[in-house]
């Protein structure tokens, strides 16, 4: 139930910049998550509800975004996606690996008038 | 773009720090309820307090069980409880940092709620991740929960006493596991019986004692 404190922290995050940029309501908040992170959507969407209760962004719409997992093999420079978990380079085989993208928590945009 | 848990993740490189400078090695110790991480740490107490200065957080949901089966060791102990929260975060750790004699440890073993997902997710400002799973689990833990046997330095593979009463596969377990992290250790244990012990205290003596006589850094 990471959703919960994950959501949590999108809404202080989108209320503080309702705030700073006087914003009277938040119409759409953008996110997106890697795959990594493990998140189901409708729980989340369900805790950043509880979360902004109340609130200038008690009606934004929230859309998320799932970005499959990449990887770069360290040993030949291969970039590749990771499928059913096979985290070892396609090309070479190396297991000496860095992430690209799959742990991703980004707020894309916030909107509001 | 902004990354929703840069919060978390600040904190976390504090803490870090802090124990860096104070050569602390920090073990979040995840794994799901029951797999065994509270009596690891009974066995690794009665092997290692002699040798090093432990100190453990205990993260539970609301009770303090599993402190008070550690009381016996004398050692620091501090207990979170997260009010139904299902993993621990950098503030909570970074606020009991306060209530420990930090000159005077060598190791610090977080024990994180019991999941697999959440914890997985925050980083406490550790040393390292050390994921336990029990043979009474099942096999196909690795490919369940990617993310944590992705970011753990170890995996204690714990019960392994009960293993002819499961359907456990170790070579399935142990193919799964590599085919995620390449790079990870892997014990086979029994924190009741003893099997396999031996071995990680070693290896956890060899981290601790690789921290501790690390020669200043000079700028
Ligand atoms: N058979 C067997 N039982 C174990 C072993 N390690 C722990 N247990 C038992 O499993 C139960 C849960 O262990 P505990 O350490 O409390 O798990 P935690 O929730 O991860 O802290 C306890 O009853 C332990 O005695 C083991 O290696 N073999
Ligand atoms: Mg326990
Ligand atoms: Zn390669």
């Amino acid at each position: 139930m990471h959703e919960i404190k994950i959501a949590e922290d999108l809404s202080v995050i989108v209320l503080e910049t309702a705030k700073k940029e006087n914003l009277s309501k938040i119409t759409k908040v953008n996110i997106t998550f890697g795959q990594l992170i493990q998140i189901v959507p409708d729980i989340f969407r369900f805790a950043f509800d509880e979360a902004v209760k109340n609130s200038v962004a008690q009606e934004a719409e929230l859309t998320i975004e799932v970005i499959p997992v990449m990887m770069k093999c360290i040993n030949c420079g291969n970039d590749f996606q990771v499928v059913e978990n096979r985290f070892s380079c396609n090309v070479c085989n190396s297991t000496d690996l860095e992430i690209i993208h799959g742990k991703e928590l980004f707020i894309k945009s916030i909107e509001g008038e | 773009m902004k990354n929703i848990l840069d919060r978390n993740q600040n904190k976390a490189n504090e803490v870090r720090n802090l124990l860096a400078s104070r050569k602390v090695l920090m073990v979040n110790i995840i794994s799901s309820p029951g797999a065994g991480k509270t009596t690891l740490l009974e066995r690794t107490c009665e092997a290692l307090a002699s040798k090093f200065r432990i100190g453990v957080i205990e993260g539970d949901v609301t009770t303090d069980r599993d402190a008070q089966r550690l009381k016996k060791y004398n050692i620091p102990i501090v207990v979170i409880n997260t009010e139904g929260g299902c993993h621990l975060d950098s503030h909570s750790i970074s606020k009991v940092l306060d209530s420990f004699d930090l000159d005077n440890l060598d190791v610090l073993f977080v024990e994180n709620v019991g999941n697999l997902i959440c914890p997985s997710q925050f980083d406490l400002g550790e040393t390292f991740k050390l994921a336990v799973v029990s043979t009474a689990e099942g096999d196909d833990k690795p490919d369940k929960y990617p993310m944590l046997f992705r970011e753990a330095k170890a995996v204690l593979l714990n019960k392994i006493d009960l293993i002819q009463y499961t359907n456990f596969n170790h070579e399935n377990f142990t193919r799964d596991l590599k085919k995620i992290n390449g790079k990870i250790l892997q014990f086979d244990v029994s924190c009741t019986r003893g099997d396999g012990l031996e071995e990680w205290f070693k290896w956890i003596t060899d981290q601790i004692s690789h921290l501790t006589s690390e020669p200043e850094a000079y700028f």
